[in-house]
């Protein structure tokens, strides 16, 4: 669906991407994850014909670079920050982004994504009066107008609240549902482990590593920690197999109680399993939170 | 074409929508016209008040008296022309306010107020002083008025006066003869009563033997003893006529930057807030971005202009002496702010920016180049300097065929330098705000 292939671009002394390549499969949500200023944005920006890499190239369903006119017409971006009139109505929001794409039956469309957003209570309100999480909601509708075959989101939870950020996790599977290639960025491990198909770590402009969930974890998160707790003494073993480490534990406590040896009865336990924060500690040695 | 007319309603709505820009876009506009016509229209004047100019065709006691009135009242500052034309001439050319012409039907003193017809003055008054007509208008009323008890204490006017009343009486057709006896009695004893009397009484019988006569003549319902005609000027071009005229166009160079600095802050905010990138990406070229906001601006700037306009030409009688080529010079002046304001988003990266830096520059360009102060009231270094703003050019294209009425050559100039400034403006906005994308 989309292939960025060694893409660079620096802004004066600042390596904004650096070397970076990717490829999103027809039909997938992809994850791109990294922490700010990791070059995210930017290879959005790439990805779209927006910018011009200094390097590398674009290719969007075989077509060639978004830049062009008739291939750009198969992505829709909703961009990180809220690129809305604030002054105008939901309802005149969508309007005129979809008179822009020359969209047939415009008014339907408008009404189909207003619901599709949960937003036609408040259609006819301007975007000044919204709230963070609607705000960001319409921000992802007015990418839909045109119902592109891709659509690149990027952050399009930042700053809201839990509650709408559940609501956009939920829509962007839904678009998946519908048959939508979605690229999604994010700095949040939660997220994209909750709703993407494949994520890509980046850091400093450089994908170190895609693939599923699993892969990465089975890859870089290493082993599992179990945290067995004596007597308010803790011990933590490493493992591959958390699950056998515990059954292990528990043969053991049993055969001492049966030899009579008292006071080394496990009192609590816990697993720790790697995930994607771990992952990228283990890539970069540093903290994905900060 | 739909995507091109998209941009544009979206930039009207947003224009409209906004409270500071349709203030300072329509309100503002109106209030300065208004404002600075009141200030240099009485500044022209002595103080505050009215010049006349006035013409006595009568050699009359009352002629003479109301004249030596006039000059005398605080409110007017009188001028004695020799003839109506001269005037009325005076009146066009705004070296004074009204003309009032105590005609030569004067002569005949009371015999006209006893006989019925009253005492007819005559007054021209510019159109676009049709507050100031209707002052003049009661303070020679009044004048007249006043006249009476001279006249009544004066032994020659008053049996002049009595008189022609009693001929009246005698000749008219719907008194009985008891009647006509009753009255030629009553004019008797008044006529021994106002000669016995002095001038201080005799204001309070002028109403008392104006009635008498009044009654004698039969025509109670219609009868005013004075009638001050008012007449206004057709209006003439090639002059202000009032100070109105050098204002309204100063008022429209107001809403053309108010409408100019709102479109470049839009254009500014677009760009820093990514909003841009989405038209971009869109699939329509810099040309529809570009004319939909020409579009926009040229309906903004005409709005501003008609509603101007209308204002002068209703409210303070301004007429146009050259209506299609004030619409072509409201074109190019629009054309012209709607360029500058594209170049002038080119040069603001920022929506501080623009609102900062931004409207201080069109502050300054509208100053030196007549926003205020009129050009012609301007020292000369002013006025050299005032060629670089594009406001002045604009006021220049709207006051040819406005009010000086210039001929098509002296007109185009100031045109083909709007033309030109709003080319250059869009080639220069455009291309600062459509990067091309990239290859
Ligand atoms: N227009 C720009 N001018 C200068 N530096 C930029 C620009 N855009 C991004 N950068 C820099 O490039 C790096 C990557 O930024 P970005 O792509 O926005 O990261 P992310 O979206 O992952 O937070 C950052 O260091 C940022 O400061
Ligand atoms: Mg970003």
């Amino acid at each position: 669906m989309l292939a960025l292939r060694d893409i660079r671009r620096r802004f004066g002394s600042t390596i904004a991407v650096d070397g970076l390549s990717l490829e999103v499969r027809t039909g997938e949500v992809f994850g791109l994850l990294g922490p700010n200023g990791a070059g995210k944005s930017t290879t959005i920006a790439i990805a779209t014909g927006l910018l011009a890499p200094d390097a590398g190239s674009v290719d969007l369903l075989g077509l060639g670079s978004p830049s062009n006119p008739k291939v750009r017409m198969h992505l829709g971006l909703a961009p990180q920050e809220i690129t809305l009139y604030a002054e105008l109505t939901a309802r005149e929001n969508l309007r005129f982004f979809a008179d822009l794409y020359g969209v047939s039956n415009a008014r339907v469309r408008v009404d189909e994504l207003l619901a599709l957003v949960e937003l036609d209570a408040r259609a006819n309100d301007r975007v000044a009066t919204f709230s963070g999480g609607m705000k960001r909601r319409l921000n992802l509708a007015a990418a839909l107008v045109h119902d592109p075959k891709l659509v690149l989101l990027d952050e399009p939870t930042a700053g809201v609240d839990p509650q709408s950020r559940n609501r956009i996790l939920e829509l962007v599977r839904r678009l998946a549902g519908e048959g939508k290639t979605v690229l999604y960025t994010t700095h949040y491990m939660e997220e994209a482990a909750k709703i993407c198909d494949r994520v890509g770590i980046v850091d400093h402009g450089r994908m170190l590593d895609v693939g599923t969930v699993a892969e990465l974890v089975a890859r870089h998160g290493g082993q599992s920690a179990v945290t067995i707790e004596r007597d308010g003494a803790e011990e933590r073993i490493f493992t591959a197999d958390p699950v056998a480490e515990v059954a292990r534990q528990f043969a053991r406590a049993n055969s001492d109680r049966e030899r009579g040896e008292v006071g080394r009865e496990v009192t609590g336990l816990r697993i720790e399993r790697p995930d994607l924060e771990t992952v990228f500690l283990s890539l970069t040695g540093r903290s994905l939170r900060e | 074409m739909r995507a091109i007319f998209a941009i544009a309603r979206k930039d009207l709505r947003l224009l409209l929508r906004d409270k500071g820009d349709v203030f300072f876009t329509f309100v503002f506009p109106v209030v300065i016209a208004i404002l600075f016509g009141f200030v240099f229209g009485g500044g022209s004047n002595s103080g505050s008040k009215l010049e006349l100019a006035v013409v006595r065709e009568s050699e009359s006691v009352l002629a003479l008296g109301i004249e030596e009135d006039l000059a005398n009242d605080a409110a007017f500052e009188t001028t004695a022309f020799p003839t109506r034309d001269a005037a009325a001439d005076a009146v066009r050319a705004g070296k004074v306010t009204a003309a009032v012409i105590l005609p030569k039907s004067l002569d005949s003193g009371l015999e006209g107020l006893f006989s019925g017809q009253g005492i007819a003055i005559d007054a021209v008054v510019d159109p676009s002083r049709r507050a100031e007509a209707g002052l003049i208008q009661g303070k020679l009323n009044e004048l007249a008025f006043r006249q009476f008890p001279k006249l009544f204490a004066n032994p020659t006017e008053m049996s002049r006066a009595f008189s022609a009343a009693r001929s009246s009486i005698a000749s008219a057709r719907g008194m009985s003869p008891t009647q006509k006896l009753l009255g030629a009695g009553m004019i008797t004893a008044a006529e021994s009563f106002t000669s016995s009397i002095g001038d201080e009484d005799a204001s309070a019988n002028a109403s008392g033997g104006g009635g008498g006569a009044n009654n004698a003549a039969g025509n109670t319902a219609d009868f005013t003893p004075i009638r001050v005609k008012v007449e206004e000027l057709a209006p003439r071009a090639g002059r202000p006529r009032a100070s109105f005229d050098v204002t309204f166009p100063q008022g429209i160079v107001w809403g053309l930057a108010g409408c100019f600095g709102a479109f470049a802050s839009s254009l500014v905010t677009e760009r820093a807030r990514g909003t841009l990138d989405r038209l971009r990406l869109a699939p329509i070229t810099a040309f529809h971005l570009i004319s939909g906001k020409a579009i926009a601006c040229l309906v903004a700037g005409l709005l501003v202009q008609t509603l101007v306009f209308a204002v002068a030409i209703i409210f303070f009688g301004s007429s146009v002496a050259q209506p299609a080529m004030l619409v072509i010079a409201a074109f190019a002046a629009s054309f012209a702010f709607a360029g500058l304001a594209m170049a002038l988003a080119a040069f603001c990266r920022t929506e501080a920016e623009a609102n900062g830096a931004g409207r201080g520059a069109i502050l300054i360009l509208a100053l030196i180049g007549g926003g205020t102060i009129p050009l012609f009231f301007m020292p000369p270094f002013l006025r050299t300097l005032s060629y670089g703003s594009p406001f002045r050019w604009a006021v220049a294209a709207i006051e040819g065929p406005f009010w000086r009425d210039t001929s098509v050559g002296e007109q185009i100039v100031p045109l083909i330098v709007l033309f030109a400034i709003g080319f250059l403006g869009w080639i220069i906005g455009a291309r600062a705000l459509w990067r091309p994308f990239a290859r």
